[in-house]
């Protein structure tokens, strides 16, 4: 009967001791690895913000257009705002795969693992990314002045033409470094974009050659009126 | 001596010695004008100097149409030009140079200043080299006041057909007179005199690769005279005649070059024009005369046009840099009929101080913060010709007063939006 009850009760028991024995500490490390990760993260979003806000990050990305993007998604106050949080974030996926690693599993070792392994290319990715929509709003910008400038009609539809080709062109590539479909993409974009010059080589020529004459006309027309105006403007 | 003059150059300056006055003509394919400018500047000092050591430097930007071959060899046919025999003691010696730096009129004239400080000249003059009115009597009234009167920078003050200077009479004369308090006519002119030791002075500043190196050096060496307590004042010159060379080319990069200088200089004076109240004339030499000034051609439409365009397709750019107020005083304007079109005086003036400030705090790239001021300029210039379509010259000018009474009122406009805090930036960064 005695053998019967330490069977029953007792085993089971000591068993679910030994185990909470194995886990607790484990489990206690990771809580207190997330709260001293939480610590170092809110910490460290503090002193990003202040170094950016020292190397005057804001105008910097102002300049570059990027801000208006940045206010318009309404998820961050500022750019050095959006740039200590991003810092916030990095700090706490280290944070828990720090403490996914003190995990006795083996499957979460081996999880942990090659995510570590596939860092390098998601920074890589984002930074392609970043890079991306800076470079495209600029040189959307700049396309816009310059049509505006010429007095092109059509001045807004070629720098969103500019825009898209090129973040596209970003995405393509952060997708490549991510390999993620690479060689599918890559032809998927290279007929996108042969697609789209021939379309607009054909429509300029064939579809729309009225108004290419007509455009063309506009322009010399113009060009000659320019070059009859007699005053300076110094 | 400055190492970025040629060894060459730097030997003929050595054999020449000392020098009282320098006169600099910047070029760049000239060929067909500056032998006219060259004979009135050399008949100008023989007639007006000619007990003074005098240097005539070509600083040529690599011209392939023999620039630099038309200033060695234009004869100067002094007797029949002064009808008189030239009594100098000293010729007068010239060189042709090639600049070295940015290509540029004002990289020409850091090679004119370092020439003018290696021979101690006490005046110097630049002119145009495609200036067709340019006389003997320009030499007498830029270097005069320098040499016998102590002044330090002589502007030019022309008489010009009233739609001729548009980016001067819209922008830089009343903002040079509201901001640094001195009433010069012509900031922009190009023809000045000045005195060794202010070239000495603009040879220190490094700015050499900026605007400053290309179109931004008029206003540059204007605005640095004044706001350094140089002594100021304007000579009157009679017209002023240009070589019509494509007048309408590159207006973008001209007007970046020149408004972009003088807002960059606002940065710099800042200390000194906020503190500057009212403005004042400046001593005039010359006697004014009227004169008669070719008819020039201006297409309003086309302006217009470019306007409204810039107003439509530009609305993302100026929401980050105009008031709501402001931008929607431009709407207004663009639904005008071309007939009526005006843009108001404190409307325009808050455009460009708003501008002024979005500079300064870097709202935006600064090139393509000033590429996005050109249509507004042009909607400005056509408001005012369509203004001044049967007004005379005079009429002309009073109405040029009203606009600089204007910048000058709305000097605390400008002081307010410069030192406007960060955050008010965001709060009016959506398109209207």
């Amino acid at each position: 009967m005695q053998n019967l009850l330490e069977k029953a009760f007792v085993e089971p028991f000591q068993r679910l001791a030994e185990q909470l024995a194995a886990v607790v500490p484990a489990l206690v490390s990771l809580v207190v690895i997330l709260l001293v990760g939480g610590a170092l993260a809110y910490a460290t979003r503090r002193l990003v913000q202040r170094l950016l806000q020292m190397v005057r990050f804001d105008q910097f990305v102002a300049e570059s257009g990027l801000a208006g993007a940045i206010e318009r998604a309404r998820l961050f106050r500022s750019p050095s705002d959006f740039g200590a949080r991003l810092a916030q974030g990095v700090v706490w996926v280290f944070v828990i795969l720090f403490a996914l690693m003190a995990m006795p599993s083996e499957m979460t070792q081996s999880l942990v693992v090659r995510f570590v392994n596939y860092i390098p290319d998601l920074l890589a990715a984002a930074l392609v990314l970043l890079l991306g929509t800076i470079i495209s709003k600029f040189l959307a910008r700049s396309t816009l002045l310059a049509a505006v400038n010429a007095q092109w009609p059509a001045a807004r539809l070629i720098a969103g033409t500019v825009r898209v080709l090129v973040l596209l062109l970003a995405v393509v590539m952060a997708l490549e470094q991510l390999r993620i479909g690479q060689s599918a993409l890559l032809l998927t974009f290279a007929i996108l974009f042969g697609g789209i010059v021939l379309a607009a080589a054909i429509a300029f020529g064939y579809g729309a050659r009225d108004l290419a004459r007509d455009w063309l006309q506009a322009k010399l027309r113009s060009r000659e009126r320019e070059t009859e105006e007699t005053f300076h403007h110094l | 001596m400055e190492n970025f003059l040629p060894s060459q150059l730097i030997e003929r300056l050595a054999q020449i010695g000392e020098a009282d006055i320098v006169v600099g003509i910047p070029s760049y394919n000239n060929a067909r004008t500056i032998g006219h400018v060259v004979r009135a500047c050399s008949a100008g000092l023989a007639k007006y100097f000619p007990h003074r050591r005098s240097v005539l430097i070509n600083s040529d930007g690599g011209s392939k149409d023999g620039t630099p071959e038309v200033v060695l060899q234009t004869e100067l046919e002094t007797e029949s030009l002064l009808l008189v025999a030239p009594q100098r003691l000293h010729p007068i010696q010239r060189i042709s140079t090639a600049y070295h730096g940015v290509p540029g009129k004002g990289s020409a004239f850091r090679t004119i200043f370092a020439v003018a400080r290696q021979l101690n000249a006490k005046a110097c003059i630049v002119v145009d080299a495609d200036l067709r009115s340019i006389a003997p009597h320009w030499m007498d009234l830029l270097a005069s006041p320098i040499l016998e009167r102590e002044f330090d920078f002589i502007a030019p003050y022309y008489l010009r057909h009233k739609y001729d200077g548009t980016i001067t009479n819209g922008i830089i004369y009343p903002m040079t007179r509201a901001l640094f308090g001195k009433r010069v006519r012509q900031p922009i002119g190009g023809d000045f005199g000045f005195s060794g030791r202010l070239a000495a002075r603009y040879l220190e500043k490094n700015v050499w690769e900026t605007d400053v190196a290309r179109f931004g050096i008029d206003i540059w060496m204007t605005l640095t005279a004044m706001a350094e307590g140089f002594r100021i004042g304007q000579s009157y010159l009679g017209a002023k005649l240009h070589d019509a060379k494509d007048p309408g080319a590159d207006l973008t990069s001209m007007f970046r070059q020149v408004v972009g200088s003088m807002f960059g200089l606002l940065e710099t004076y800042e200390e000194v024009w906020k503190n500057v109240r009212n403005s004042e004339p400046v001593p005039m030499f010359g006697l004014p005369f009227d004169v008669g000034v070719e008819p020039i051609h201006v297409n309003v439409e086309r302006m217009i046009k470019a306007y409204c365009q810039g107003v439509r397709d530009l609305q993302e750019i100026y929401a980050q840099v105009l008031e709501q107020e402001t931008r929607d005083g431009l709407v207004v304007c663009s639904r005008q009929s071309p007939t009526e079109f005006r843009m108001p005086d404190e409307l325009w003036v808050h455009v460009i101080y708003e501008f002024a400030s979005a500079y300064h705090r870097r709202k935006l790239d600064r090139q393509h913060l000033m590429e996005s001021l050109v249509p507004l300029y042009l909607g400005r210039t056509a408001s005012f010709v369509l203004e001044m379509q049967e007004a005379d010259a005079a009429r002309v000018e009073e109405r040029i007063e009203q606009l600089c009474a204007v910048f000058e009122a709305e000097k605390f406009y400008l002081m307010k939006h410069w030192g406007a805090e960060a955050r008010k930036e965001s709060s009016h960064a959506k398109p209207a």
